[in-house]
């Protein structure tokens, strides 16, 4: 617990930190009440209407497919990346935790090399190995989805070892002297306690799917495999409208909504276990 | 270290865990360490002498250093790809003094002096890393615009000069590489000073230190692996950025960093193995941050698990 | 401290690489690419009689090349959607469609100097010439263009010169020539196009070498040298956005296509007349044409034809131009006859050219792959700020 000192030097120190936070999110709620405007101005405020959302008959996100489609894009791929990542990611997790030997270092040094690794190496040497080794896979969606797997499992297993480490293995010892297999023990029991982690997975693997740029634009062919940030990047400096503003409005709510959801699931969970919310932010720390 | 699962390795308990981690070393092995020899393999490549695409070889015998020799040369030249280098080490660089001088303070206050209401700031700092990237930058593209809301206040401040921000200028492309990645050095760097042994710094205070001396001689010091590792971790990947510049100031040669010549050469030339030379080339520069980054993780994991 | 990297496991490791090279290594090499379209040219078109399939139609082309209205009147004829990827230099088109990364039926906007890998790598068919009922329209000195003799497997879309397109309430249009992209007058609001074929040639006219296929390193050189005196001098911009900034005001002096300047007619704010605009190209200029193709691999390549001749119907390209703004290769459709329909401002005469000077025009040929890296090499010199 640390000595609270009021004071200058703390008061000066969170008028610092209050103009951060305006000045880190202040500029995007201006964003989204642009995408409330009436007009096509995309420097001011206009007077608000859903325009933009869907009352414009060709331009509003509702009816333009050029908008609705990357939405589509974002949300099935990062639906999936979620889905197909956490399980692969958890079982590494639980696997490194416990593995011993030389080949348990190695892979986990391989595992930590993506979370160091720039987006455009990655994104270049994904676009090569399929238009030069993996030729037969699909490009488009397919090699995205696989890119964005590719680039999140580590994520998820560093979330979850942190958590693992914080466990220890004495519930699962126990389970085990109570009579239960291995895979039981890790079933009924292991996997419970982990809940919090695979939900902050979850998200952490969503919110990253839905934001990545420059692998998706690597591995895009064109407007059928074309997610939302591409679309936010090639319309953005050209004859955008609000509509694009509205975009990003309507990504961010899924996002948060996602988010959302996951926290009150992660609660309810800790709630039952006994947990502190400094273990879940210290994860998202680690992973950052 | 406990032995915990009263395994010895290489027993069948050890070969199961190895199995659970299966998956994921497979799928990193192909996705992850073929890719990265594809690079190679195209970089020290031929090219197909019609389409003029990629013709990677596999054979480290048979690689061909010519491509990736005349880079080097342009690299080393000041005139030419070397500027680029520099350039993009510059705003790097800019871009990583901004977020200390920004992010230091507001880690440590939420760290060691918010209180209760911590958990607000950390919702609030968290927050950006839902907002998608792209979209907080169009948030500074719509604020940048001639008509829009920073001329206006500056107009209406009475300060020098309309200016138009979005033409290709240094302040853009550095202003908003530490607005981009700036979350991704606070964090960790919140964790890291949420860490700090609080009872040495009390003692400095006990020993009849100032709050500032305190501060030089004791905080600071023990801040700086904190520091270090949240640095690396925001600065890796502005290095390879190309689509902040190209966002803020739409294809100005005065802000080209290398991502942008990259992709110049992967996308729209003939030129295939100098756009993977360049490729190898940043990740030889980046290497040593990357190692020194994963050494202190293990390391950490290392600290954790005993 | 034990960081658990030890000698021991270094030498280790570096054996264990060397094992996995030798393994992986034939493996790689026989998984490679064996699709790349190095099977050379394509001979046959598809048959005669074809029914169109059901869609959709799968179209590659620059972002808002064709008129939305054209687009829907081909679907309500033939009840299919069209599907269009777009695309923002040749040279990303010719990457894409190369490497597989996209899969399209029709690509709408060949350049003519590199067409030749199209056909060489028998990316692309011939064109069966009896689903094109409108091909006597096509403009007379493209009947038999050189880049395609016979005109057997392109037909052209638009036409169209490189030049300067300004704001003519800022910049007076009777001075304005390749020096007006070097005045300082008009710092941070000039432009050049993102193309490495035509902002290094420009450099070349502007100090009056014609010969825009050089293959004289010092030649290229000095032209990239050239535009990168701009870097600084003008705070240049690289883009093709000319169309639509000019308009707006946040361009002044531009390096665009003619037809820039008529796609720019649409992009006034309110309240601004068309005045504003003025387009200045040399004589002779650069000309080019894009041409149209069908993919071999192409699914839909009955659509692909008949798409093709939807496009070449005299009143659709008319409909075409006024959205596009670049003057089509129609026979008959040139500046006099835009200008006496009110399509075209007199102001803008210049943006649209008589068969004289599209004869004339100097012409991009192919570069050989030497050749074609000093070019795109002193490109990005230019372009890395360097």
């Amino acid at each position: 617990m640390s000595r609270n000192r009021p004071g200058q030097p703390a008061r000066g120190l969170a008028l610092v930190t209050w103009l951060y936070v305006l000045w880190s999110l202040l500029p995007v709620l201006i964003a989204i009440r642009i995408s409330f405007n009436s007009g096509k101005s995309r420097s001011t405020f206009q007077s608000p209407s859903w325009r933009w959302y869907f009352t414009d008959p060709l331009q509003s996100v509702w009816h333009d497919d050029s908008l609705r489609q990357p939405l589509r894009n974002s949300l099935k791929l990062a639906a999936l990346t979620m889905l197909i990542t956490v399980p692969i990611g958890v079982a590494m997790a639980i696997g490194l935790q416990r593995w011993r030997g030389k080949l348990s270092k190695a892979s986990n040094g391989l595992m930590l090399f993506p979370l160091v690794t720039p987006e455009i190496v990655m994104g270049v040497a994904l676009f090569l190995v399929f238009t030069q080794v993996y030729t037969s896979v699909p490009r488009g969606f397919t090699t995205q989805l696989l890119g964005h797997i590719t680039f999140s499992i580590s994520y998820v297993v560093v979330i979850v070892r942190g958590r693992l480490a914080a466990i220890g293995p004495q519930y699962e010892e126990a389970a085990r002297d109570l009579g239960a297999n291995r895979m039981q023990a890790m079933r009924l029991v292991l996997l419970p306690l982990l809940g919090p982690a695979i939900f902050a997975s979850l998200m952490v693997v969503f919110a990253g799917s839905i934001d990545d740029f420059v692998i998706s634009s690597f591995l895009s062919t064109g407007a059928s495999s074309e997610t939302v940030p591409m679309k936010i990047y090639s319309s953005g400096r050209a004859t955008a409208t609000p509509a694009l503003n509205a975009l990003a409005t309507i990504m961010l709510v899924f996002t948060l909504a996602a988010v959302g959801l996951a926290a009150l699931v992660m609660r309810r969970m800790r709630m039952r276990q006994g947990g502190g919310d400094d273990v879940q932010l210290g994860n998202m720390a680690a992973v950052g | 270290m406990a032995n915990a699962a009263g395994a010895a390795p290489g027993g069948h308990r050890n070969a199961f865990w190895g199995f659970l981690s299966l998956p994921g070393v497979a799928w990193l092995a192909a996705l992850f360490v073929v890719p990265f020899y594809a690079v190679a393999a195209v970089a020290f490549g031929k090219i197909d002498p019609i389409l003029r695409t990629a013709d990677p070889v596999w054979n480290p015998a048979q690689w061909d250093f010519s491509a990736m020799n005349r880079v080097i040369d342009r690299v080393l030249d000041p005139n030419d790809l070397g500027k680029t280098f520099l350039r993009t080490f510059a705003y790097v660089g800019g871009a990583l003094a901004l977020c200390c001088l920004i992010g230091y303070p507001v880690a440590y206050y939420v760290a060691r002096h918010a209180g209760p209401k911590r958990g607000l700031f950390l919702a609030l700092l968290v927050l950006p890393f839902w907002i998608s990237y792209l979209m907080r930058m169009l948030a500074w593209v719509n604020l940048l615009q001639p008509d829009g809301y920073v001329n206006r206040i500056i107009g209406w401040l009475h300060l020098p000069g309309e200016h138009n921000w979005l033409n290709g200028d240094w302040p853009a492309v550095v202003l908003g590489l530490t607005y981009g990645y700036i979350p991704f050095f606070i964090l960790p760097l919140y964790a890291a000073l949420e860490r700090l042994d609080k009872r040495l710094i009390e003692a400095g205070r006990d020993l009849g230190a100032s709050p500032s001396r305190v501060f030089r001689h004791v905080t600071l010091p023990l801040s700086v692996p904190g520091l270090l590792a949240a640095s690396v971790i925001t600065v890796l990947p502005m290095f390879g950025d190309y689509y902040t510049n190209g966002f803020l100031t739409s294809g100005s040669p005065r802000t080209e960093m290398i991502g942008n010549q990259i992709e110049f050469y992967l996308r729209g030339t003939s030129q295939p193995q100098t756009g993977a030379s360049l490729v190898l080339i940043l990740s030889a520069m980046l290497l040593v941050l990357m190692a020194y980054y994963l050494v202190v993780t293990v390391r950490a994991q290392r600290a954790v698990a005993t | 401290m034990d960081t658990g990297f030890t000698r021991r496991q270094i030498i280790g490791g570096s054996a264990r690489l060397g094992l996995a090279l030798a393994v992986g290594v034939p493996l790689l090499q026989a998984c490679g690419d064996d699709s790349k379209s190095s099977s050379g040219k394509v001979t046959e078109s598809i048959k005669d009689g074809l029914k169109p399939e059901a869609g959709p139609l799968r179209v590659f082309d620059y972002d808002s090349y064709i008129n939305p209205d054209v687009i829907s009147s081909f679907e309500d004829k033939y009840g299919v959607k069209v599907e269009v990827t777009t695309f923002t230099s040749d040279d990303e088109a010719i990457s894409k469609l190369a490497s597989g990364a996209v899969d399209v039926d029709l690509h709408h906007s060949a350049a003519t100097n590199s067409l030749f890998k199209l056909v060489d790598s028998g990316l692309i068919m011939p064109l069966n010439k009896t689903y094109l009922t409108n091909i006597g329209n096509v403009a007379a000195p493209l009947r038999d263009p050189y880049y395609d003799k016979g005109g057997t497997y392109t037909v052209p879309y638009t036409i169209f010169g490189t030049g300067i397109g300004f704001r003519a309430d800022r910049v007076d249009p009777a001075g304005v020539n390749w020096e007006t992209l070097w005045n300082p007058a008009y710092k941070g609001s000039a432009s050049v196009l993102d193309d490495y074929r035509e902002g290094l040639s420009m450099a070349m006219l502007r100090k009056g070498l014609t010969d825009v296929n050089t293959t004289d390193p010092a030649v290229i050189k000095k032209a990239g040298e050239d535009l990168s005196e701009l870097t600084n001098l003008m705070n240049i911009k690289v883009e093709i956005e000319g169309y639509h900034t000019i308009p707006e005001g946040a361009t002044t002096v531009a390096h665009t296509w003619s037809g820039d300047m008529l796609t720019a007619l649409q992009y006034l704010p309110e309240g601004t007349t068309s005045d504003v605009l003025g387009y200045w190209q040399p004589e002779p200029a650069v000309i080019n044409n894009d041409c149209m193709c069908v993919m071999t691999k192409a699914k839909n390549p009955v659509l692909a034809h008949l798409f093709i001749d939807h496009l070449i119907d005299k009143d659709n390209a008319l409909t075409n131009f006024t959205f596009v703004g670049y003057q089509p290769a129609i026979e008959g459709i040139d500046s006099q006859y835009l200008i006496d329909q009110n399509l075209v401002p007199e102001n803008l005469r210049t943006s649209v050219m008589t068969n004289d000077q599209i004869a004339k025009g100097y012409r991009f040929l192919q570069l050989s792959t030497d050749v074609e890296a000093l070019w795109q090499d002193a490109w990005s010199k230019f372009t890395a700020g360097g």
